[in-house]
């Protein structure tokens, strides 16, 4: 008999619950430090300590238990692609025309030019296709993180929400277009090629504008209460991802045009300052925790050279066309510079589509794994300081508030 | 300090304009790139920035027509409104914004304005808040003091016809122009002392700057200041309409009273033409044409829209000789009709219940699209 068996055997069996709890801890301490003695983007702070504690370094949080959390990840995503649907102004477009132009454009030359740098690595064409399609897409979390923790406005904000959207909405029609042509490459007819477009943005469309509809008559019913109106856009954003799961639609652009959608059908203006405020901080902080946990630290040394190239490219192709037109379109050289720095972090959902390119296709992985996964994880924490800078720098970021 | 002449009775518009966001329609820092792009493409008048970066200035010329002085105004703010759709921003009359919070506010970046902003700390961003100036001018120094005075006992005409700053922070504050509540917050604001010769001011203003109450001109807020380096007596009570058309007709109002008082002479400058001066204001900040007012000389009250309509009748002559007619039945309209900018955005606001959506509407208005 055991008088003492009330207490837990030793050593203490951990659950994986705790290590949730020490990853947010340390990721909101660290966030908080490095704003504080650095001054950099809290972001940066998050994603360290993802990394240290995640797989790849530590391993204290296990690759199960970050798959447990994707939901979060889910969610954050979902509501910064949502928010930053809302924020845009397509009509601006028509506006002002040489936006679109600069935003083609720099959509295409980051293709072209990251594309031709592969290549020159000696990566099929396949390959070198996916990388430049990874490339075109800015990161909707990082810039939208940013900007809300700046609270910055202004011509470059603007520019930069606006051709996040808009990039984002190019790369993942292209890649979602480039995983079925995979997917189907033995099957593969002109019917599909040309339904298969057509069936991804019409379907994202239509599944938007009704979410969007049944959202509005929603607040409408319930008023206006901040905290009603966070717990219903979530579960409407949540159920926008299901939906463009289920049906095989294209999730990102289902959830930038409800935003859109949802901003566009608000004819008096009564829900367009939807906020997510602090509420939606821990989503945020998980969101870039596992990001950092999900990154990869091996094989640097081969793969420098090819992200440096890609790192590169991208850069160029990014800022070029924006310099380029920026007379046309309205803006100092000085700021229109600013607005192609900003759009540096490379998008999350890059990681995400990259693992389910690797799944689909496995002989890419050996071609294309390891200098993407270190692009991405320079370009993770260079992104956040890079958007960080551009925005201080046009003097379009608030004062600090305590 | 030489008050430099200028043509009798000519006039000139300043107007305080708000730069919005095309999302929530709150104040959105837009000055300087604005003010890049309506340079290049050229714009009569001028154009400038004010204390904050969601703040723009537009002048306009030398006018001794009221026609003239619209048909500039318009122009000036086609150019604006061009500009501003190109760079998905939105311009607004008004005379302070209804939501906007004064702390997300940002100083525009000029060394007079961050000077201003250290003195008056946050007085200086709650001063987000948009007036008309009005200049007309004068020959000489004691003219301009004349007008300065006589023109006194028609500042709450001014006040009740402009007002459209009914909200602030987010709640209507019951005033018509809640932006003079703002205004009368600073040490300097109110009236000028009653002099009425240029001599005499000029060695008040000397005693002031001496004592260093003052550096110049510029750090009196008062509701009607002589401007000696124009020439001219500026009026600063008016909020910013909510279009340019209501702008040139108060201007008109102003030029053709400045041409009554300075032919007719009615009134001698005395301390008790103030007697009622400050109750008078306050009835036309809180109630607007529906307020009451005090004649100083006969002691009488009468509603301020009785008054207005009474004092456009008294310059009917001036105003054919001004060949502004059309603008004072304008006034007297609105006035008899109690209708201001101020009703106009309640109005809206009961039917809508967004002050979002009331300044689209606002800046659909200032376009002249609605």
């Amino acid at each position: 008999m055991d008088p003492f068996q009330f207490l837990p055997a030793w050593p203490l069996a951990v659950p994986p619950l705790a290590w949730v709890a020490v990853l947010l801890l340390a990721a909101i301490l660290a966030g908080e430090a490095v704003r504080r003695y650095l001054r950099v983007s809290r972001i940066v702070g998050y994603l360290a300590v993802g990394a240290l504690l995640g797989p790849s370094v530590g391993g204290v949080v296990d690759s199960g238990t970050v798959g447990q959390l994707r939901i979060f990840v889910d969610i954050a995503v979902g509501m910064l692609l949502f928010e930053l649907g809302q924020r845009i102004d397509l009509s601006w477009l028509r506006r002002n025309p040489s936006l679109l132009a600069a935003s083609v454009l720099e959509a295409a030359l980051t293709f072209v030019l990251v594309y031709l740098a592969m290549s020159w690595f000696g990566m099929r064409p396949v390959t070198a296709t996916a990388a430049g399609l990874l490339a075109v897409a800015t990161s909707p979390a990082v810039v939208m993180t940013v900007i809300k923790d700046l609270r910055a406005q202004g011509q470059v904000t603007e520019r930069v929400m606006l051709f996040t959207a808009l990039n984002t909405a190019y790369a993942v029609i292209g890649l979602s277009l480039m995983v079925g042509w995979l997917h189907f490459e033995s099957e593969r007819t002109l019917a599909t090629k040309v339904l298969h477009p057509l069936y991804l943005v019409g379907g994202s469309l239509a599944l938007a504008g009704l979410i969007a509809v049944v959202m509005l008559s929603l607040l409408r019913l319930f008023g206006r209460r901040p905290a009603f109106q966070f717990s219903a856009t979530v579960a409407l954003v949540l159920l926008t991802v299901a939906a463009a799961t289920m049906l095989k639609l294209s999730v990102p652009l289902a959830l930038l045009l409800l935003g859109v959608f949802g901003r566009l059908f608000d004819r008096e203006r009564h829900f367009v300052s939807l906020k997510f405020g602090e509420t939606a901080m821990l989503f945020i902080v998980l969101l870039f925790a596992l990001t950092g946990a999900s990154l990869d630290f091996t094989g640097w040394t081969a793969a420098l050279p090819v992200a440096a190239a890609f790192i590169v490219a991208r850069l160029v192709g990014k800022t070029l066309p924006i310099l380029l037109l920026a007379n046309a379109s309205g803006l100092a050289l000085r700021k229109s510079a600013l607005v192609g720095l900003a759009l540096t972090p490379m998008s999350g959902l890059s990681l995400l589509i990259l693992h389910e390119l690797l799944l689909r296709s496995p002989p890419l992985a050996g071609e294309i794994g390891a200098a993407m996964f270190l692009t991405i994880t320079v370009l993770a924490f260079a992104g956040p300081l890079a958007t960080e800078f551009a925005l201080r720098r046009a003097t379009e970021a608030a004062e600090e508030t305590r | 300090m030489e008050f430099g002449a200028s043509k009798a009775l000519t006039m000139g518009i300043e107007l305080e304009l708000q730069i919005l966001n095309r999302r929530d329609c709150d104040l959105t820092l837009g000055a300087a790139d604005l003010i890049r792009v309506v340079e290049r493409t050229g714009h009569p008048g001028d154009i400038k920035p004010e204390i904050t970066e969601s703040m723009i200035e537009i002048s306009t010329g030398i006018h001794e027509r009221y026609d003239t002085a619209l048909a500039e105004l318009r122009a000036i703010r086609d150019a604006l409104v061009a500009a501003a759709e190109k760079l998905n921003l939105l311009v607004a009359g008004g005379g302070a914004h209804p939501f906007q919070r004064w702390n997300e506010r940002q100083i525009f970046d000029k060394p007079r304005f961050r000077q201003i902003s250290a003195l008056y700390g946050y007085l200086a961003k709650q001063f987000t808040i948009f007036g008309q100036h009005v200049h007309i001018g004068c020959p000489d120094g004691d003219t301009a003091m004349y007008l300065t005075h006589a023109m006194s006992r028609y500042i709450p005409h001014f006040i009740a016809l402009a007002a459209s700053s009914p909200y602030h922070q987010g709640t209507d504050t019951s005033f018509d122009s809640s932006r003079l509540n703002a205004v009368y917050a600073f040490p300097l604001s109110g009236r000028a002392p009653v002099l009425d010769r240029w001599d005499d001011f000029v060695a008040y203003f000397e005693k002031m700057r001496r004592a260093k109450v003052v550096e110049s001109m510029k750090d009196f807020y008062w509701d009607i200041r002589p401007k000696p380096e124009f020439g001219t007596i500026e009026v600063r009570v008016f909020d910013t309409p909510l279009t340019v058309d209501k702008a040139a007709a108060l201007a008109a109002y102003v030029q053709a009273l400045a041409r009554y008082l300075l032919i007719e002479r009615p009134v001698a400058i005395q301390e008790d033409m103030y007697l009622a001066y400050t109750y008078n204001r306050f009835q036309a900040c809180r109630f607007g044409l529906e307020g009451l007012m005090i004649d100083p000389t006969t002691h009488e009250h009468r509603p301020l829209h009785e008054d207005i309509v009474a004092t456009v009748a008294q310059l009917a002559i001036h105003a054919d000789e001004l060949e502004s007619a059309a603008a004072l039945r304008l006034i007297s309209g609105w006035a008899s009709g109690r209708a201001n900018d101020a009703s106009w955005m309640r109005g809206h606001f009961e039917r809508s219940e967004s002050l979002a959506d009331l300044m689209w509407q606002t800046s659909q208005l200032w376009s002249g699209s609605l």
